[in-house]
Parts: C-alpha cells; sequence; structure tokens
C-alpha cells in the first residue's frame, strides 16, 4: 500500500511547480523579536499595529477574518497567508477573489493549512500562487492541477477565459 | 424507430463542453485509483466521491446522475437503461431533485458508467457535496399554457456558470436553485435556497427557503433582475452565504439559517454591496450567450394533423381506463391540439420513482413516437412527454399500459412524493417507501382516489425532507423512538405559488396506524367540502387545522 | 455481544465478520494480509460471528486499518436475545435483510433460505 497524501510533510511549491524554500517566519502575537523582517503577523495584530509600522509583511489570514479589513495596509504587505484549517471550509477561497479581484492586491497570496492536490485547480483559479502542499509529488500536483480542465466556465482571479468567452471570439 | 423520430430540442454539448466533462471524468477515474491503490484514505476519498454523486448507502453504493433541470432525450433516457442492465440491479430510481439514482453500482465500475454517460452528455457532478446542486425547473416549460418566459435557457446558463465554480466548491452546505417561468409555480421555488421568478420583465430572487429541520419560505430580495445581470448576482449572493453562513453545525449551515439571522434586508444589503464592488462583466455571460443558449429551446417541429375529437371522444367512452388518464395525466399544452402527457411512476404498490429498464426503454420508445423525442422528470418523481399530438393520446396510452406506465393517478392522493428511506439510505430514521404502498393500496381499495381528486402526500424517512413532507398537503416525516419507526402528520403545506409549511399535529402514529388516520381526515374532508372542486386544501385553509387533527388522532 | 461489519470497498456490498477472534488477525493484532474471504468476511448476515465486546473492539480496531479491502466497519451491539439493541433495530434489520420494499420480512429470508436474522 502507498502512502497516504496527507502522511507526507507539507511542501511549499509555487505556481509554476517549483518547491521553494519558505524564508518567512509567523511570529507569535506576544513575540517582539521580529520587528522588520520576513514575519508574518497574526490577522489582529497585523490590523492593530501595521499602521504604526514600516516596512513590509506577511499576514496570516484565517477564514471568519474579513479581508477588506486590510485595505488601508496593503501596500505595507508582500506576502497574504491564507489558512484553510480543513479541507472542506472554502472561506480561503473567496478571501483570495477578494484580494485579487476586489482590492487588487499584487503580493503573494499563499494556501497554508489542509491543502491537498485535489483543491489546486481551484486555488489556482481563485488567484492563489503558492501552495504549502502535503503530497508526494507537489511539483507534479501543481502542474496536473494547472492543465486539467480546457473548459472553465466562470470568469475568476486567474488567465483563464470562460466557455462564453471563447465561444463568441471564434465565432 | 418511427418516422417521427427527430432529436429532442434541448441544450446540446459543444467541444468545451465535451471536454469538461471528459476532463473531469479522467479526474475522478484517477482519485478512484489512487482510492483502490490505497494512496488515499477513506477519509479523503469520501468528499471526493460525493462531488461525482457516489454515496455508500446501507446496502452498497448509490450513484446519483444529474438530468439538467429534468430535461431528458428518448437517447438519454436509453442509457439509463442499458446502465441499469449492465451495472445495477435493472432499475433506477427518479428522485425529487429530478435526477436519477442507480442503488447498487459498483466503486470500481463508476468510470465505465461514468464514461457512458459522457456519450450521452450526460455525468454526475455536483449531485452531492456542498456546492450548487443541479438546478431544478418547471417540468412543462416550453409548454405549459400558463408560462410567460422559458425557464430552460437560464437553468442552463446557472448549470455551466456553477459547474466546478472555483469559489463555490466548498459551501458551508448543498446549494439547491430553482426557476420557474409560469403563472402557477411547479417548480417550488420558495422552498430552495435561491428561488428565481423568471418574468419577462426580468427575474424575481427569492433567497433562504428551504426544508430540512428548519423549513422557511424564501424572502423576495430583488425584483425585476435583468437576465444578462443574473450571474453576478447570484454570485454575489452565494459569496455573501460562502463568508458567512455557518459551518460550525451542519444543521444550520444552509442560507436560511443566515437570512434568518441576519434578516432579509441586511442579507440583502451585503449581497447588493458584493454586487456594487463587483467586476460583473468578468462575471455575467453577454448577450449573445444567452440568445446562443435560447436558440437550443425552440418547438419542436409541432405535427400537423387534424385532430379527430369524435374519435377521440370515442375512445374514452369505450375505454373508462383511458377517459381517467386523459382528465388525469394530461396538462394543458400552449397549442390546443397538443397535451403535456404525465406518466406516473407511483402504480399501486410498488415503490415510488422507480422504473426497470425495460419502462426505461418504453418510455425511450414513446417519447420518439409521440412526443418528439424529449421528456422530463417531475419533481413529483413522474416521467412526463411536454409535447404530445391529441390524436396520438390513444396509441401513446396503450403502448404505456404494456408496461404498467399507466396509472392514471397524477396529483391525486397516490401520487406521493416519497424519499428512499431507511430501505435504502443510511441518513434515514424509518422507512418511507413501505408506507406509501400501504397508504396507496389502502385508497386503492377504497375507490376513492378520483372522489377526492388533488391531494398531495409527501413523505420523508428523516428530518432532511428529501421527501418534502413540509409542503405535503399532508406531510408525513419518520422518525425514531427507541428503535421503533414513528411518523408524525403535518397538516396545510404546499409547494406552489401560495408556498405554506405544513404543521406537525399531535403525536406521532406508529407505521400501521398511519393509513387508517389519514383515511379518517379524506373522510372528513369529503363531508366539509362545499362542492367536488374544492380541494383539499382549500377546505383545510377555510375550516382550519385543529378541525382535521382531531380526526388524525382519534379513532374512527 | 456485537457483530462486526462493514462495506467491501470495490462493490459496496454489505459484509459480515464470520471469523473466530483469532483468525485473520495476527499477534500484533493487525489483520494479516490475504482476501476478504480468508479474513473471515461473508455476505450472508445470518453467518455473523457473535463476539465478545473485547473481541469485537479488537477486530475493528484491526479492519480499520485494512482501507483498501473495506469501508466504514462498524459493530453492531446486539441484547442478550441476539437482536440489534433497540435504537438501531430497524436499521440493522434493513441492512441484513436487504431492502423490505414490496416485500415481507418472510419473503426475504425465504429467498435467503433461512429465517430473519433478527427478529424486527
Amino acid at each position: 500500500m502507498s502512502q497516504p497524501n496527507s502522511a507526507h510533510t507539507p511542501q511549499l511549491v509555487t505556481r509554476d511547480g517549483d518547491i521553494i524554500p519558505d524564508g518567512w517566519t509567523l511570529l507569535a502575537d506576544d513575540d517582539t523579536t521580529g520587528a522588520d523582517g520576513p514575519f508574518i503577523l497574526g490577522f489582529e495584530r497585523a490590523l492593530r499595529e501595521l499602521d504604526s509600522r514600516n516596512g513590509h509583511y506577511g499576514v496570516r489570514v484565517l477564514p471568519a477574518d474579513d479581508i477588506r479589513l486590510l485595505e488601508p495596509f496593503l501596500e505595507k504587505i508582500t506576502l497574504i497567508e491564507v489558512a484553510f484549517p480543513g479541507y472542506r471550509d472554502g472561506r480561503g477561497y473567496s478571501t483570495a477573489r477578494i484580494l485579487r479581484e476586489d482590492l487588487g492586491f499584487t503580493g503573494i497570496v499563499r494556501a497554508v493549512g489542509d491543502v491537498l492536490r485535489d483543491q489546486l485547480f481551484y486555488m489556482l483559479r481563485c488567484g492563489f500562487d503558492e501552495f504549502l502542499v502535503k503530497d508526494k509529488d507537489p511539483s507534479q500536483a501543481i502542474t496536473s492541477a494547472a492543465k486539467r480542465f480546457q473548459t472553465v466556465y466562470q470568469g475568476a482571479a486567474d488567465t483563464n477565459r470562460p466557455a462564453w468567452a471563447l465561444r463568441h471570439t471564434q465565432a | 424507430m418511427s418516422a417521427t423520430q427527430s432529436s429532442a430540442k434541448m441544450y446540446k454539448y459543444d467541444d468545451f463542453d465535451h471536454a469538461f466533462v471528459r476532463d473531469r471524468n479522467i479526474e475522478f477515474a484517477d482519485q478512484v485509483a489512487r482510492r483502490l491503490s490505497g494512496e488515499i484514505t477513506e477519509d479523503q476519498f469520501k468528499p471526493l466521491r460525493l462531488m461525482n454523486g457516489l454515496y455508500l448507502q446501507l446496502h452498497a453504493y448509490m450513484l446519483r446522475i444529474a438530468v439538467p433541470y429534468g430535461v431528458l432525450s428518448s437517447k438519454q433516457m436509453r442509457k439509463f437503461a442499458h446502465i441499469a442492465r449492465t451495472y445495477d440491479r435493472d432499475f433506477g430510481h427518479f428522485t425529487t431533485r429530478q435526477n436519477l439514482q442507480f442503488n447498487w453500482v459498483k466503486l470500481a465500475e463508476t468510470p465505465k458508467i461514468l464514461e457512458e454517460l459522457a456519450q450521452v452528455e450526460m455525468h454526475a457532478l455536483q449531485t452531492s457535496g456542498n456546492c450548487i446542486r443541479n438546478t431544478t425547473t418547471d417540468q412543462f416549460a416550453g409548454a405549459a399554457r400558463d408560462e410567460h418566459s422559458d425557464p430552460r435557457p437560464w437553468a442552463e446558463l446557472i448549470r455551466q456558470w456553477s459547474s466546478n465554480h472555483p469559489e463555490f466548491t466548498f459551501l458551508p452546505r448543498k446549494f439547491k436553485i430553482a426557476i420557474t417561468g409560469a403563472r402557477k409555480d411547479r417548480a417550488a421555488i420558495r422552498v430552495h435556497d435561491i428561488g428565481l421568478h423568471a418574468k419577462p420583465e426580468g427575474f424575481d430572487v427569492y433567497v433562504g427557503g428551504g426544508m430540512g429541520r428548519t423549513p422557511s419560505l424564501g424572502h423576495c430580495i430583488r425584483t425585476g433582475l435583468a437576465g444578462e445581470q443574473l450571474l453576478s448576482y447570484l454570485e454575489a449572493c452565494l459569496r455573501v452565504y460562502n463568508r458567512y453562513g455557518r459551518r460550525d453545525n451542519i444543521y444550520k449551515a444552509r442560507i436560511k439559517i443566515l437570512v434568518a439571522a441576519l434578516g432579509p434586508d441586511e442579507y440583502k444589503r451585503q449581497v447588493e454591496d458584493e454586487w456594487a464592488r463587483m467586476d460583473r462583466a468578468k462575471v455575467d455571460a453577454p448577450v449573445a450567450e444567452i440568445e446562443r443558449l435560447k436558440s437550443y429551446f425552440p418547438d419542436p417541429d409541432f405535427k400537423v394533423a387534424s385532430f379527430d375529437r369524435v374519435a377521440f371522444e370515442r375512445a374514452q367512452t369505450a375505454d373508462a381506463a383511458f377517459a381517467r388518464w386523459i382528465k388525469n395525466n394530461t396538462n394543458p399544452h400552449k397549442r390546443d391540439d397538443h397535451v403535456s402527457v404525465t406518466i406516473s411512476l407511483k402504480p399501486v404498490g410498488l415503490p415510488p420513482g422507480d422504473a426497470s429498464s425495460a419502462q426505461m426503454d418504453v418510455m425511450a420508445d414513446v417519447a420518439d413516437a409521440f412526443g418528439y423525442s424529449e421528456l422530463r422528470v417531475s419533481h413529483e418523481q413522474n416521467i412526463i412527454l411536454p409535447h404530445v399530438h391529441k390524436g396520438d393520446l390513444y396509441a401513446l396510452y396503450t403502448q404505456l399500459d404494456t408496461v404498467n406506465l399507466s396509472t392514471a393517478n397524477v396529483g391525486k392522493i397516490t401520487d406521493m412524493i416519497v424519499c428512499p428511506g431507511l430501505d435504502y439510505c443510511s441518513l434515514a430514521n424509518a422507512r418511507s417507501i413501505p408506507l406509501a404502498q400501504d397508504i396507496s393500496q389502502r385508497f386503492e381499495d377504497a375507490k376513492l382516489s378520483d372522489k377526492i381528486g388533488d391531494l398531495q402526500i409527501k413523505i420523508s424517512g428523516c428530518i432532511n425532507a428529501c421527501g418534502h413532507h413540509h409542503v405535503g398537503h399532508i406531510g408525513i416525516l419518520g422518525v425514531d423512538k427507541q428503535g421503533i419507526e414513528f411518523y408524525q402528520i403535518l397538516l396545510g403545506g404546499r409547494a406552489d405559488e401560495k408556498a405554506a409549511l405544513g404543521v406537525i399535529t399531535g403525536k406521532g402514529l406508529p407505521a400501521e396506524a398511519v393509513p387508517a388516520a389519514i383515511e379518517r381526515v379524506v373522510r372528513l374532508y369529503l363531508e366539509l367540502r362545499t362542492s367536488d372542486d374544492e380541494r383539499f386544501i382549500d377546505t383545510l385553509e377555510r375550516v382550519g387545522r385543529e378541525t382535521f387533527a382531531g380526526a388524525l388522532h382519534e379513532p374512527a | 455481544m456485537k457483530l462486526l461489519t462493514a462495506n467491501r470497498l470495490t462493490d459496496g456490498l454489505t459484509l459480515w465478520y464470520a471469523g473466530t477472534p483469532e483468525s485473520g488477525t495476527q499477534e500484533s493484532g493487525k489483520p494479516e494480509s490475504g482476501t476478504l474471504e480468508s479474513g473471515g468476511w461473508v455476505e450472508d448476515a445470518a453467518l455473523a460471528s457473535r463476539l465478545s465486546d473485547d473481541d469485537a473492539e479488537a477486530l475493528l480496531i484491526a479492519w480499520k486499518l485494512r482501507e483498501t479491502d473495506v469501508v466504514a466497519p462498524y459493530l453492531i451491539p446486539l441484547t442478550d436475545t441476539g437482536t440489534p439493541v433497540q435504537r438501531e433495530q430497524v436499521r440493522e434489520f434493513v441492512r441484513a435483510n436487504g431492502p423490505t420494499i414490496g416485500q415481507t420480512a418472510d419473503a426475504i429470508a425465504s429467498a435467503h433460505n433461512r429465517a430473519d436474522i433478527f427478529e424486527n
């Protein structure tokens, strides 16, 4: 029997399938050591402190957090980690689309938590570009997810054009 | 098989649609292979198989196949017959969601079944799971005399938009949309998560209806919504739900709970706010696409033949059973020389909604011969031939009669909506089908069915309400009381344009007491009604539930 | 007293554990590799073994690991007279005897050439 997917150590992979090291550190809310390095702040802390900070930060967003509250601080944010505590919790997909399509965020949007290969297609479409994924072959998982469907039926945060657009371009 | 055979006027896949289903089937075959090899666990596989309509029930796997908005071609019906024969136990079950379920499929064979379905432009996607499910609609769409807008192109638009939607595949709970475009609401739009009423001036949008543990009627949050903006408005509705619907309790996760918690006005405000911020041009299909979809649903090439009224009436006089079938199983058509025919899948004493492969083949044959090759599934679990020339009715009836498909009980007390219940379903608390059989047998024996007229009994084997018990004129809910099946009776529900929820009356009854209790209620109605035209539900609303509740619980 | 039941992964059909507490398990408590049949599983509920609570729990844990053979194994607690405990009685009767639709329990039993599995 081969090993279940979720038993694999998570690895960080980009939308292009490159495995990359994670240069960021998630700060505990009471950890004051990291003032201006590649640090990720919790959502509440980011709301409290970003106004008075300079530099570039990461922010960890949980499913219930209202991403629009970060709007005033987006230029200080380089990375947003969207957490998926369980893979059936789909709030992170809305979070990512709002970030990309409504707030126009151009930094890195990363999916962390319970991320398995079967979700990657949806995440790519919603505007994620890095994935901390549990799989025996994360590169293969992401490249196969990217080309899994020739047809999509909706406009979303990626560059795929929906079937209705292609139908009427061709005609 | 017949000279009149033509292809059904319905949506046809283009290359994009074929590619989508093919890719999805490849993905699912891969998931099945990974499960069989042990690469993924059952916990990981379960949500994946559910996204493809594959359940593990009490006795075996069940595969639920989507019949988009209940529209079927004869070719597709024949494919169902073939699948029933080849991969199942020679029958299928039509559901209250206008879909088809096979109750005995093998996991290892499901990829092959899906390949067979793809050949006839069908699949099992999104028939389960917390996603947008098959949109349901009026079974007489495009044919009914009281229709002002054809809902089918819009249902197809929604079908495509909701297919593999990247944002709404992991919603708090399942999501069901229904559309009607007629004066009479035959799609029960106010007991759906979103109900749409297509009108010439645009859509009325109802949100937050539903049945289950907390039944409620949808609230109208928008009127006159332009068709070209339908998708972006739905997307805004779904986004608010996806973000704020409860996920901590499965019984409070449907949108009706969110709408009730926020209040319809606040929910609407949030939707409108989301809609205002949205790049709608990216979401809404262009007018050209809507016109393309509409072009798939023209009228069939209606048969031009003189209708011999005298012969038709003579046939009815000579054959009382045929006359009764005409009276009960036909619906007015927009053309005077046509009707819509309902083929009842509720023969007395047999499981409601089931059809054998032989019956499916005959339904496909008669659709080709007399019905422009088109069929529909109704949420009442019957099959409809939407367009039949009146001159063909006797020949149609005769052919249906050879395979026990001529039951003349549409809309009558024996035409019950019934979920599979504990005989198949692993969620159920009580059996539904044997009770339905007992009730129909009792009224058949008493020869009361026609005298009673329209009366809808709806039976669910658990609180999830797949049998729509909340909106039955008489609703029956199975509960488990310390290992014994009991049935609570509700009175006064209705799913039509005057939608109302039934109210539970008194204590639950054991199964053997239910048929007699219902007969007492019905006999009281026959005493109280002012004329044969006053239906059960009208009498009940006139005299009040309490009068009938008394009869339910008193021995005669 | 308990019964162990599950569904076969490949076709989903209901299975019943009919082995002894020892058969199909190694000393480690893990089922041996091998077929379901050699592991003690059958389709006829009438043959199911009545297991002591301890044996049943041990077998359940062991078979839960056999993900590629069975799905959703669980135990059915029995009363002293050998019928499922009340709360699940109807469900387990239907599971053991098949759908009751259009037929009586007697008909099902005679079709299987035996008495009802559980009284209902």
